[in-house]
């Protein structure tokens, strides 16, 4: 493994890695809100069907998970946990903000209690806009991280400073 | 405070199609006496009561053993007061940038029954044998925002008054441990009362309803006159 932090990894098999993660997807959800409901239509059903684009759901814990899908209302109070199960998912992890509560705080954006954007408390990777997105958008957003990790440099990532959120 | 017309907080009992409703309000008169304030019929629709503060306590019990409404159905409170800050879907009238101030508030209407404060308690209580759901009402004065509890009652009240604490910080004597139920421990303020400021609004006001595509079939979209679109 010491190549691939030294970047003097092939370019083929950055390649083949990159393409070996980004379709093998274990998916962690953090279902909030009504957002959850699609969520578990593309996750569960066998209309929509991730597992066809190498997207694994629902490990047993976060700390066998790849990808978080937040999908709901992140409240000031659940914000801690979100925060808490994020740091127990290994590296390399990606988030996905599904729905306008979990992008921006979308119909709650005056809320006394409702967290303005997941973002503020966990780096997304991709927003899925939407209220509620279909299932449809959600797996626009998976392919769309899909291509973000199939052009990643791995050396890049593991070299760089630490991620400051 | 502007009192509702005489006709709906004066008894509107109407026996002969209500006579379920009358006779309890009859006997709630009579057991209760001074303690019953106010209250509003509707007859074959809803019985609203309104006591006085120092009998809030005492109610459930009444209600449950001697009236037979062994349902509570739910406990909350109500702040009368109209918001400070202006309505808040009409940006015509949302003056949301001014300061509060007192005196343009508009007066304050009760509801049914009527009221004399700022702040009610109110109950819901149903009778499972007579089919009958009764609503009743306290006043709370704002210098003493205390009231009794009903937990000794109905257990199931607990959480109710542990939300009325939070949100509009009243406070019921006896109640077994108030402490915050929806919100982070370390929360300030009671978000539910009307002058309770909403940081985002007062940052950006609510630029009213806007629709930024046009509606199929028409020619432009309409974002330069929100208060027509909608």
């Amino acid at each position: 493994m010491g190549l691939v932090e030294s970047g003097k990894l092939p370019k083929p098999l950055t390649t083949l890695l990159n393409t070996s993660r980004k379709y093998s997807l274990w998916v962690y959800q953090w279902g909030l809100a009504c957002c959850a409901i699609e969520m578990g239509a593309a996750f569960g059903s066998p209309r929509y069907d991730v597992m066809r684009l190498g997207v694994i759901p629902l490990p047993a814990s976060p700390r066998q998970a790849d990808l978080v899908v937040i999908s709901g209302t992140v409240t000031d109070k659940m914000a801690p946990a979100i925060r808490r199960l994020y740091e127990q998912m290994p590296e390399p992890k990606y988030v996905i903000s599904m729905g306008s509560c979990a992008n921006c705080g979308g119909p709650y954006w005056d809320s006394y209690s409702v967290t303005k954007g997941v973002d503020q408390i966990i780096p997304v990777d991709v927003y899925v806009p939407g209220c509620p997105p279909r299932p449809e958008a959600l797996l626009e957003g998976i392919v769309l991280l899909q291509e973000q990790i199939q052009n990643e440099d791995m050396a890049a990532k593991w070299k760089g400073d630490p991620l400051a959120v | 405070m502007i009192p509702l017309p005489s006709e709906t907080t004066e008894d509107t009992i109407d026996a002969q199609t209500d006579e379920a409703r009358s006779a309890l309000l009859d006997a709630m008169v009579a057991d209760l006496g001074d303690a019953v304030v106010g209250h509003h019929l509707m007859p074959g629709t809803d019985l609203w009561v309104r006591v006085c503060t120092e009998a809030w306590g005492d109610l459930a019990a009444y209600l449950r053993e001697r009236q037979r409404f062994r349902f509570f159905g739910w406990l909350s409170a109500i702040d009368w007061m109209p918001s400070p800050y202006g309505r808040s879907l009409d940006s015509n009238v949302d003056n949301i940038l001014e300061p509060p101030d007192a005196s343009k508030v508009a007066e304050t209407v009760t509801g049914f029954a009527g009221g004399d404060t700022r702040f009610q308690v109110m109950a819901r209580v149903h009778n499972l044998s007579t089919n009958l759901g009764l609503t009743v009402k306290a006043d709370v004065a704002d210098d003493a925002l205390t009231v009794g509890t009903w937990t000794n009652t109905f257990p199931g009240a607990e959480w109710h008054e542990r939300e009325a604490w939070e949100m509009f910080g009243l406070n019921f004597a006896g109640h077994p441990g108030l402490r915050h139920l929806y919100l982070p421990g370390e929360f300030e303020g009671y978000p539910m009362r009307k002058d309770y400021p909403l940081l985002a609004r007062l940052i950006k006001p609510w630029p009213g309803i806007v629709d930024v595509e046009p509606m199929p079939g028409s020619d432009e979209p309409s974002t330069e006159n929100p208060e027509g679109s909608n």
